[in-house]
């Protein structure tokens, strides 16, 4: 008896040592590790037996906390890149296991085109999304605006956008179609596709990347604004933002990135962030002194 | 044979399991919190979790309840003085299969209950794009514990032979998962990238695809999660192959149980 009990007393003890540093260990685990890897989906699916969705999901949640967990280390200011091939990985297994499973689709479109920029990877992911969920309007919504407003492709943003307007019942989508047919007013419609996209967030750490990104737009939008009624009343383009403050018509657009707003040689508004607090580092890198407007 | 079912269902609540089973189920309450985490499908996902917890349970229940039920009745000799009554073998095994099949039936009945409410307070917070049709989700259910009763069914039939309680266990453990897979295995055979494998290893294949339960059938979470009709003749279908299945495994049992030396 008091052996077994002074056993256990050692136990505890070793225990108590062993802890702390155990845990931070698994703390300071490299994020590509906690991440983890995706068997293959086949093995996957073998594995899983009848609890496909239930695997599904609990991929999509793991990538989710991982980015959450990112979302909250650039809020201290401890910016550490996030692994988006493991993220895209893990979210097209886990469509491969549920095909229907909204949040993959809507967390693959949210990064793979703002941040990684794979914008056709994000439009496959989506279009084998729009084969299960033929009833959702976001899936052609998403599409729609990736052609348009990265790629370029007016006929098939349109297609998809008239798509998603017929599914969802709205004119929104058609209006957007209507637009970008015209290809005008793109800050605008990045601003309507942002406000819809924040407007149903729920997760903390999306919402407040969605927020960021939109202050930046309607401080775009307001840059364009007052270089418009510069034009108008002028008769001639302004060759700096500084031009617009100076004579009135705009009062010091800030940029939430960190970056400086100027006019490209067209006219077109532009920010040396690029929409990114990455594109503030790479900036600060420069020489100090560089002029931001070009001509 | 009624006897023998309700001493089965009697034994089970003697043993204490719907008590483990509802303690069990208290992890139901914390499915709206992990629910909360998803971006787009709060109310899909609790589904999925509801489901996925229901019928993990009711797994279980299938694996130790059918894989030991008669092992222990043998090995505690219990066999020897029910066996001395005037009543069949025949009668005995099935009325035992009868009595852990309604135990099954009855605990999905009651976590359906808890699933539902689970699922219907997850809406009222966060309504779901899509309404959830109840009915499917009943069917889903009713399906999966169909689909454990044909699982008690194999375990009955090694049990039936089997002198220990691993084969029993271990055997259903390892049918569930074959089971689970035999349709895909099929589907792969039967498509252009599988020209590459032997015809011998095919025709294995679509011979153990005829001979293991196919358990892909009943599976109707996503049908239930996403609120997608179910064509009622693969429900006909479905439960026509539960019948004429669990009549196979449940003859073959009785069959061998009646000539089982008992010692």
């Amino acid at each position: 008896m008091i052996k077994s009990a002074s056993a256990a007393l050692v136990c505890l003890f070793l225990y108590g040592i062993l802890i702390i540093p155990f845990t931070t260990y698994l703390h300071k685990k490299p994020f590509v590790e906690k991440l983890g890897y995706v068997p293959s989906v086949t093995a996957l699916k073998t594995v899983a037996a009848d609890h496909k969705e239930l695997v599904a999901a609990s991929l999509v949640l793991k990538v989710l906390m991982y980015f959450g967990g990112l979302f909250e280390k650039a809020d201290n200011q401890v910016a550490v890149p996030p692994d988006y091939m493991s993220m895209s990985r893990l979210l097209h297994g886990s469509v491969k296991l549920d095909p229907y499973n909204m949040d993959a689709y809507y967390f693959a479109q949210s990064f793979l085109t703002w941040d990684v920029k794979q914008y056709k990877l994000a439009n496959d992911l989506l279009d084998y999304g729009m084969k299960y969920r033929t009833w959702d309007w976001y899936l052609p919504f998403f599409v729609g605006f990736n052609n348009a407003f990265f790629l370029k492709d007016y006929a098939s943003a349109a297609r998809y956008y008239q798509r998603a307007g017929e599914l969802s019942g709205s004119d929104l989508s058609r209006l957007l179609a209507g637009r970008y047919m015209q290809e005008s007013g793109q800050t605008d419609l990045a601003i309507a596709y942002l406000t819809a996209m924040e407007k149903k967030e729920r997760n903390q750490a999306v919402k407040n990347n969605y927020q960021l990104r939109l202050k930046a737009f309607r401080e775009t939008r307001r840059v364009e604004v007052a270089r418009d009624r510069y034009r108008e009343v002028r008769g001639a383009m302004p060759a700096t933002v500084v031009q617009l403050v100076s004579g009135g018509f705009l009062s010091p657009p800030r940029d939430p990135y960190g970056g400086q707003f100027y006019l490209e040689a067209d006219g077109k508004v532009a920010t040396t962030s690029k929409y990114a607090f990455a594109g503030v580092k790479n900036l600060s890198k420069q020489k100090a002194g560089e002029p931001y407007e070009r001509h | 044979m009624s006897t023998i079912i309700k001493i089965t269902l009697k034994g089970i609540f003697r043993d204490r399991v719907f008590q483990g089973i509802m303690v069990t189920a208290c992890v139901f309450l914390l499915i709206p919190g992990i629910a909360s985490l998803s971006m787009r499908q709060v109310t899909e996902l609790s589904l999925t979790l509801s489901l996925s917890l229901l019928s993990f349970i009711m797994l279980l229940l299938s694996v130790f309840l059918g894989a030991t039920s008669l092992w222990k009745d043998i090995e505690r000799r219990y066999t020897f003085s029910v066996l001395g009554l005037p009543l069949s073998r025949q009668s005995y095994l099935l009325g035992r299969f009868g009595g852990t099949a309604l135990f099954v039936l009855l605990t999905a009945a009651v976590l359906g209950i808890a699933a539902c409410g689970v699922v219907a307070y997850t809406s009222s917070v966060y309504p779901p794009d899509r309404p959830i049709v109840w009915g499917t989700m009943a069917l889903c259910i009713l399906f999966d514990a169909l689909k454990y009763i044909l699982l008690i069914a194999v375990a009955f039939l090694l049990s039936s032979f089997s002198t220990s309680f691993f084969l029993p266990v271990f055997g259903t453990i390892a049918t569930f998962l074959a089971g689970g897979v035999t349709q895909q295995v099929y589907d792969y055979i039967h498509s252009p990238t599988s020209q590459k494998l032997s015809p011998v290893v095919k025709q294995i294949a679509t011979g153990l695809y005829y001979l293991l339960p196919n358990f892909g059938a009943f599976d109707m979470k996503v049908n239930a999660i996403y609120s997608l009709p179910i064509p009622a003749n693969g429900m006909l279908l479905t439960v026509s192959y539960f019948l004429v299945y669990v009549g196979i495994l449940l003859s073959l049992a009785a069959a061998i149980f009646s000539r089982r030396e008992m010692r």
